[in-house]
C-alpha cells in the first residue's frame, strides 16, 4: 500500500516534468529579452502589433540575460535584445550574440556615433547626464560644467548616487575620454571630497536631499526631473519645483552634454531576424520616437524627429558627440577609477 | 530467508543511488558556477585587492554576525516565552511573531527608508517639533548604513530560528525540565538551550546564508558588501569569471563556517530518548511579568511587520484602483503556483534525501546531501546564472540524443521552462528545507530506526510509519518557510522565467526599479498578504500537532 502510493506521486512527477520541459516556441512571434520594464516597453510594443499583426513576447531581468542568452546557444527562442544602458549593449556584442543587421532605415534613422562600427546593435532613445541644483542656495550660471563638480567650493555640497552606478560609470568614462586618465582620476577625487554625504540612494533620491537641504547640487539623468514634475504625488512634484536643471559644458567650444542611450540589436541565432528588424525599425520611427519623450521623458535619436514639446520647454543642448561605443569600451577603466577613489 | 535479506539490502542500495543522482543534479548549477570561476580574470584581482576587496569583506562580516546574534537573541528569547509562559495575547503573540516571515528584507528597507530617513516622516516630524531647520542641528541614527541593515535585516530573518526554536522546545521532553527543577538549574540554559541547539543553529546558518546572498537592501543601501561587489565586478569590469570567483570565495567562505559549527555540535547528541509524550505544559503568569513577556514578544513583529505594512499600505492608498487589482490577478495565481509546487518538491526531495542519508552508512552520501543543500549561500542572480549555464548543457546532451531517437526528445528542451525555473528554486531552498528536516530528524534517537529495522520493516516500511510521522512538524516548518520564501524570490525568477510569466515580485521589481514606490506598493502588499495565508495555517497545524 505504502509502495502504491509512492508509486502514484513519481508517476505524477514524471508526467509535471514531461509536461513542463516541452515548451513550444512559435515562429510567427517575436520573442523579446528586455532589460527595460515592461510597463515602458508594452506601449510600443502593442503598437508594433497592431500595425504588423505580430505578436511579441517578453522576459524583462536587469541582469545575466546574456548568459541565458549565451548558454542556451542555437535553441535560444530569442529574438530582438532590448537594453537601456550602451554598457550591456557592448557586453551582448562583445560575447558575440547579436547578429550584423543590414537596414537602410535603421542606418539612416540613427546617427553614426550613436550606433555599433559592426551594424550589431543601435540606439533607440538617448538621455542626458544633467546637473540638478537648489533653486534656492545655489544661483544660475555658478554652476556650468560637469568639471566644475570638483571646484573646492562645493565642499560638503554635492550629492550623488554610488559611482559604480551604470550612468555613473559611463560618465566617468566620458571624462577620461575628455581629459585622458590622470586629470580624469583628479577630477574623480575631489568630487568625493565634495560629497556630502556617502553616495546612496538613486537619482530621485538626490533630488529629494536637494529639497530637503541636505545638499545642493547632484548629478541625474534628464528624464528624472519629468517624472519628478509629472508625479502623481504632491510631494515629489516639490521636490521637482525646488531644483534646477542644467545641461552641461554649453560654452562655446566645450564638448556638449554626456548623453547615454537605451539601444536594441537582434540575437544571433534568431529563428525571426526579418521581424526583429522590423521592430529595430519601428522602434526608430517617427511615431514611436515621439513616444519614447511621451512616456519616459527621452530624446529621439531619430535627427528628422523632434523632441516633445515638454523637453523642449527645458531647454536645447548641445551633446558630447563622441561615439558612443568608445564610452562602452572604458567602462572597466571607469570602474577601476572609481574603486579607487571611493566614489 | 537469505533471499529476502539480500532484496532489502538491495533497495537501500536503489535509495541510495538515488540520493547520489538526484544530490548531483541539485548540485549541478554549483559545479557550474565554479567551473565558470576557473576562467581568466588575472587582470582584475591585483586591483580588488589593493582597492574594495577588504571592504567588501569586512563590511559582509559585519553584517553576517550583527544580523547572526540580533535575530537569534529575538528568535530564541520569543520562543522561549511562548514555549514557557501563558501571558496576555500569548496565542496571538505565537503566530504574531511569524508574521515577518512574509516580508522581502529588500521591501522593509524601502518602507523603513520612507519612514527614517531626513526626508521621512520621523525626523520630519523631529524637526518639527524641536524647532530644526538642517541636519546639522541634531543627530539621528543614518538608516542607509550597516546598523540600519543589521536591523532591518534582523527584524524579517528572525521567524526562521523563532520557529525552529519553538518546535525543539515543545518537543523537549518533560521528564529532563522536571530534573532541572528538582536541582534547581536554569531549565532554558541547561535544558532547553542545548536540546534545541540543532535547530536554532540550522535557524541561523540560514540567516546567514541568506545575509550574504542579500542583494535587494544592500543594493537600496548602497552597502559594499561581497554580493555587491559581485556585482561591480560583473557588470561594470564585464567578468563574469572574476564575478564567479568572488561568489565562489563568498560561498567557502559561508560553507566553512557551517563546517565548523556541525563539528563542533558532532560531539554531542540530542536524541529524545524519554518514554512518555509528555511535552513541556505552560506555566501562567501575571501582572508585571506577564506585561514584560507582552511587550517582548510584540516588539519584533512590530519592527518586522506591522510598521513596514502600515508604510506600504498609506502608500498603496494614493494609487489603488480596481484596475490595477485586476492586472495583479495573473501574478498573484502565477506567484501562488509556483510557491505550492515548489514547497511540495523541496520537502518532498528533503524528506527523502534526509532519510536516506540517515540510515545510509556511506559518509559520501551523507557529505553529498549536506553539499546539495548549500544553494542558498549563493547570491540568487549568480546562482541563475549557474543553472542557466547547466540547463545549457542538458539541452546539448538532448540535441544529441535526438540523432538517436528524433521522436522521443525532439520537444524536450530545459531553457526558458518552468521545469527550470522550479529546478532553480529547489537548488535555493533546498538548504531551508534539508536544514529542517535534518534538524528534526537528529533529535530521533537512532535506536528507534534500529528497533524497527530489526521487527522486520523494511527501509520504506521505517519511513512512512516511524520517520515521518515524528517529523511532520519540521516538515511543515519546512514547507512553511519554503513557500513564502519562493513568494518572495526575485532575481532567479527574473532571469529564468519563460515568455510572459509575471510574479508577484517580478511585477513589484519593474516599479521599484524605476523608484515608483507607491506603484510598487500594491503588488508588495500582496505578496506579504498572499504569504500569510500558509503562515497563519501551517502555524494552526503546527500548533495542534
Amino acid at each position: 500500500m505504502e509502495l502504491s502510493m509512492y508509486r502514484k506521486i513519481t508517476k505524477l512527477c514524471l508526467a509535471f516534468i514531461l509536461l513542463s520541459v516541452s515548451a513550444n516556441i512559435n515562429a510567427e512571434e517575436l520573442n523579446i529579452y528586455s532589460h527595460r520594464q515592461p510597463f515602458l516597453i508594452n506601449p510600443f510594443l502593442e503598437l508594433f502589433t497592431e500595425k504588423t499583426g505580430i505578436k511579441t513576447n517578453v522576459i524583462y531581468s536587469t541582469k545575466g540575460l546574456a548568459q541565458r542568452l549565451k548558454a542556451e546557444g542555437e535553441n535560444s527562442p530569442a529574438d530582438v535584445i532590448l537594453t537601456v544602458d550602451i554598457g550591456r549593449l557592448y557586453v551582448y556584442e562583445d560575447l558575440g550574440l547579436l547578429a550584423k543587421i543590414e537596414s537602410s532605415t535603421l542606418n539612416v534613422s540613427v546617427p553614426e556615433h550613436l550606433r555599433s562600427k559592426n551594424k550589431t546593435w543601435f540606439a533607440l532613445s538617448k538621455r542626458s547626464r544633467v546637473i540638478a541644483s537648489s533653486k534656492e542656495r545655489v544661483k544660475e550660471d555658478e554652476i556650468k560644467s560637469i568639471e566644475d563638480l570638483a571646484d573646492k567650493k562645493w565642499r560638503g555640497r554635492v550629492c550623488s548616487r554610488p559611482g559604480s552606478h551604470v550612468y555613473n560609470r559611463a560618465l566617468m568614462a566620458s571624462i577620461i575620454l575628455a581629459h585622458g586618465r590622470l586629470k580624469a582620476e583628479e577630477w574623480a577625487k575631489e568630487l568625493v571630497n565634495n560629497l556630502a554625504r556617502r553616495p546612496q540612494g538613486n537619482d530621485r533620491a538626490q533630488v529629494k536631499a536637494i529639497f530637503e537641504g541636505q545638499c545642493d547640487i547632484a548629478i541625474i539623468n534628464n528624464y528624472y526631473f519629468g517624472k519628478l514634475k509629472f508625479s502623481k504625488d504632491d510631494e515629489q512634484r516639490r521636490w521637482a519645483g525646488a531644483m534646477r536643471l542644467t545641461f552641461p559644458n554649453q560654452s562655446v567650444g566645450d564638448r556638449g552634454a554626456h548623453i547615454n542611450i537605451s539601444g536594441g540589436g537582434v540575437a544571433k541565432h534568431s529563428k525571426n531576424k526579418e521581424n526583429a528588424v522590423k521592430l529595430l525599425e519601428f522602434l526608430v520611427s517617427a511615431e514611436s520616437q515621439m513616444l519614447y519623450g511621451q512616456i519616459n521623458f527621452e530624446y529621439p535619436v531619430n535627427p528628422n524627429v523632434q523632441a516633445s514639446a515638454e523637453l523642449k520647454s527645458w531647454g536645447t543642448f548641445r551633446e558630447d558627440k563622441v561615439s558612443i561605443q568608445k564610452i562602452a569600451e572604458l567602462s572597466v577603466e571607469a570602474q577601476k577609477m572609481i574603486d579607487r577613489v571611493g566614489w | 530467508m537469505k533471499q529476502r535479506l539480500k532484496i532489502k539490502f538491495d533497495i537501500v542500495k536503489v535509495l541510495d543511488f538515488g540520493t547520489v543522482i538526484l544530490s548531483l543534479i541539485i548540485l549541478g548549477p554549483i559545479v557550474s558556477l565554479f567551473y565558470m570561476s576557473l576562467g581568466d580574470s588575472a587582470d582584475i584581482w591585483p586591483h580588488l585587492v589593493e582597492t574594495v576587496i577588504f571592504r567588501y569583506f569586512w563590511n559582509t562580516f559585519v553584517l553576517m554576525i550583527g544580523v547572526a546574534v540580533c535575530s537569534t537573541v529575538i528568535g530564541v528569547g520569543s520562543a522561549w516565552l511562548i514555549s514557557n509562559y501563558s501571558f496576555s495575547f500569548s496565542k496571538v503573540l505565537d503566530w504574531f511573531l511569524l508574521l515577518p516571515a512574509a516580508c522581502p528584507a529588500y521591501l522593509v528597507a524601502y518602507a523603513y527608508t520612507d519612514f527614517l530617513e531626513y526626508a521621512g516622516t520621523v525626523q520630519g516630524l523631529f524637526r518639527a517639533t524641536f524647532g530644526y531647520s538642517s541636519p546639522n542641528d541634531y543627530y539621528f541614527p543614518e538608516i542607509r548604513s550597516l546598523g540600519g541593515a543589521i536591523f532591518v535585516m534582523s527584524f524579517v530573518l528572525y521567524p526562521y530560528i523563532y520557529v525552529l526554536a519553538r518546535t525543539a522546545f515543545r518537543k523537549a521532553p518533560l521528564t529532563l525540565y522536571q530534573v532541572a527543577r528538582l536541582y534547581q538549574k536554569s531549565t532554558f540554559f541547561r535544558i532547553g538551550l542545548p536540546l534545541a541547539r540543532p535547530a536554532i543553529l540550522a535557524g541561523m546558518a540560514l540567516v546567514c546564508m541568506e545575509v550574504v546572498s542579500d542583494f535587494g537592501t544592500v543594493e537600496y543601501f548602497s552597502l559594499e558588501t561581497l554580493t555587491l561587489g559581485i556585482f561591480n565586478v560583473w557588470i561594470g569590469m564585464n567578468s563574469i569569471t572574476a564575478a564567479a570567483q568572488l561568489s565562489v570565495i563568498t560561498f567557502l567562505f559561508v560553507i566553512g563556517l557551517l563546517f565548523v559549527e556541525a563539528r563542533s555540535r558532532a560531539a554531542q547528541r540530542f536524541n529524545d530518548t524519554s518514554r512518555g509524550q509528555s511535552y513541556i505544559s505552560l506555566e501562567k503568569i501575571y501582572g508585571l511579568k506577564s506585561l514584560l513577556a507582552f511587550s517582548v514578544c510584540i516588539t519584533p513583529p512590530m519592527i518586522g511587520f506591522f510598521i513596514p505594512i502600515l508604510v506600504l499600505a498609506t502608500n498603496s492608498m494614493t494609487v489603488i484602483s480596481s484596475e490595477i487589482l485586476m492586472e495583479l490577478k495573473g501574478p498573484l495565481l502565477n506567484s501562488v503556483f509556483v510557491s505550492i509546487l515548489c514547497s511540495f518538491t523541496v520537502v518532498l526531495i528533503s524528506c527523502f534525501v534526509v532519510a536516506t542519508a540517515q540510515n545510509s552508512q556511506s559518509s559520501v552520501i551523507k557529505i553529498l546531501a549536506n553539499c546539495s543543500a548549500s544553494g542558498y549561500a549563493f547570491p540568487g542572480t549568480m546562482l541563475a546564472v549557474g543553472v542557466v549555464v547547466f540547463a545549457g548543457i542538458g539541452d546539448y546532451l538532448i540535441i544529441n540524443l535526438q540523432t538517436y531517437n528524433k521522436d522521443l526528445f525532439s520537444n524536450i528542451h530545459f531553457g526558458g521552462t518552468i521545469f527550470l525555473l522550479l529546478f532553480a528554486y529547489v537548488v535555493r531552498f533546498q538548504a531551508i528545507g534539508f536544514g529542517a528536516i535534518n534538524s528534526g530528524i537528529q533529535k530521533i534517537s537512532p535506536n528507534l530506526f534500529a528497533v524497527s529495522r530489526s521487527l522486520g520493516k523494511t527501509f520504506s516500511g521505517t519511513t512512512s510509519m516511524i520517520t515521518l510521522p515524528l517529523l511532520k512538524t519540521y516538515i511543515l516548518a519546512a514547507a512553511l518557510l519554503v513557500f513564502v520564501d519562493t513568494m518572495k524570490e526575485l532575481p532567479m525568477t527574473l532571469l529564468l522565467r519563460p515568455f510572459n510569466f509575471e510574479t508577484l515580485a517580478t511585477y513589484t521589481y519593474q516599479y521599484a526599479h524605476d523608484e515608483l514606490m507607491t506603484r510598487a506598493s500594491v503588488p508588495a502588499l500582496m505578496i506579504i498578504l498572499t504569504g500569510l495565508l500558509p503562515v497563519v495555517f501551517l502555524n494552526h497545524v503546527l500548533r495542534d500537532s
